[in-house]
């Protein structure tokens, strides 16, 4: 005869029991506390952190209000030191600018031949700047070119053509501060005026000037 | 989880499962309403903190330079000394007058005669990048005169040594009848302030 086990089980569903040693009934809420601390832990360390952060920020907008005042004068003194700067800057270009001829126009008496008479000597005059340029809505404060030329011009009277050549020749060095080794002849002609009996010639020559350059 | 599941369950576990329940809400709203303001409130002050540190030290490194920044001002303001020693001012609010009082005696010292000052056309420098507040310019004088061409010459070397930046900018000599009496025009330079570029 089969033996069968009968298995009764009287239990209600709620009078059952886990097998588990591990019950989740005891688990879940340890853990959901254990949850709740670690966020309550993290929370305490940001706000501490919170609270650092602010105490050395109010720390250093106290030391910043301290020195303000110091801060505000040297400020002043380094914008007042920046515009002298710039202010130099520009008088440096004026000073590069300095033309220095009185020494080669002294030098230059000196070389003209005896058959010739210097009637005019004269440097061109300059074209007006333009600072207010089409199309601008202001006039600008300053030229955007930094470089000037002007012309020498030299004219005379001569009884020929070689002391004029020799005077070409001798401003050909040492008056570089005067002239460069630019140059035209814009006429040369008879003149109706006369010396020793015969008629002159009149000569003008133009020479390129060295360039006011105005610039550091 | 259905009703039948729950209504299953024992009381113990439950309550259990309440109690999980209202923990993690607990912890929900303790994320949303703390953790979260507190950790952007945080990200805030540390920026906040950043900036004022930069100022700090920006602040202190312009103060440990500040004997640097007197000396460099003193330094420029002595060599502007020059310039300034140098300029045109006005006489009167006439330039022209003020240079007939420099240049009187040089003219005079040289011989040459029937000298007129006027004015000439100023011309502006060219300018630094940035632009000063204040401007320069080169103010210039025209000097009329008569005399001979060694009394010319003998006029531009003791004006050049007395007045190193005065340059010239014109020369014109015209012989006359008489070689002492030659028309001479100058144009002379001389640095000037000019004018503001803002105010």
């Amino acid at each position: 005869m089969n033996s069968s086990s009968l298995h009764l089980n009287l239990l209600k569903p709620t009078e059952r029991r886990s097998s588990s040693p591990i019950r989740l009934r005891v688990m879940l809420p340890i853990c959901a506390i254990l949850v709740c601390a670690g966020l309550l832990c993290w929370w305490g360390m940001l706000f501490t952190n919170l609270m650092m952060a602010k105490t050395q920020a109010s720390g250093i907008e106290e030391d910043l209000a301290n020195k303000g005042k110091q801060h505000a004068e040297i400020i002043k003194l380094r914008d007042e030191a920046r515009e002298l700067k710039l202010q130099l800057e520009q008088l440096d270009y004026y000073k590069a600018g300095v033309r220095s001829v009185a020494e080669p126009l002294a030098k230059f008496a000196e070389i003209v031949p005896m058959r010739v008479q210097i009637k005019e000597m004269s440097f061109s005059p300059l074209p007006a700047q333009i600072l207010q340029p089409p199309g601008a809505k202001a006039p600008l404060f300053g030229p955007t070119e930094n470089v000037e030329t002007q012309k020498l011009v030299i004219a005379g009277l001569t009884t020929k053509e070689t002391p004029v050549v020799s005077l070409m020749e001798s401003l050909s060095s040492g008056f570089e501060k005067l002239v460069t080794s630019e140059r035209k002849i814009k006429s040369f002609r008879q003149d109706n005026a006369e010396a020793e009996g015969r008629k002159l010639l009149s000569f003008e020559v133009e020479y390129t000037m060295p360039e006011r350059r105005f610039a550091k | 989880m259905n009703g039948g599941v729950f209504d299953n369950m024992a009381p113990t576990a439950k309550r259990s499962f309440i109690v999980t329940i209202v923990l993690f809400a607990i912890a929900v709203v303790i994320y949303l309403f703390c953790l979260q303001p507190c950790e952007a409130e945080l990200e805030r002050t540390k920026r906040s903190l950043s900036e004022l540190q930069d100022k700090q030290s920006r602040m202190n490194a312009d103060l440990k330079n500040a004997g640097t920044v007197k000396k460099d001002l003193e330094e420029l303001k002595a060599a502007l000394k020059l310039y300034q020693d140098a300029m045109l001012v006005p006489l009167l609010e006439s330039y022209a007058m003020r240079a007939k009082t420099l240049l009187d005696p040089l003219i005079l010292g040289a011989g040459l005669q029937d000298v007129q000052y006027n004015n000439d056309t100023f011309r502006a420098l060219p300018l630094p990048n940035p632009m000063p507040r204040q401007l320069h310019t080169r103010a210039a004088i025209k000097v009329n005169a008569t005399g001979s061409y060694q009394q010319a010459i003998s006029f531009l070397l003791r004006l050049e040594k007395e007045f190193p930046l005065v340059s010239l900018r014109q020369l014109g000599i015209v012989s006359q009848a008489s070689p002492e009496h030659q028309a001479l025009t100058f144009v002379l330079e001389w640095p000037a302030k000019g004018g503001l570029t803002r105010k």
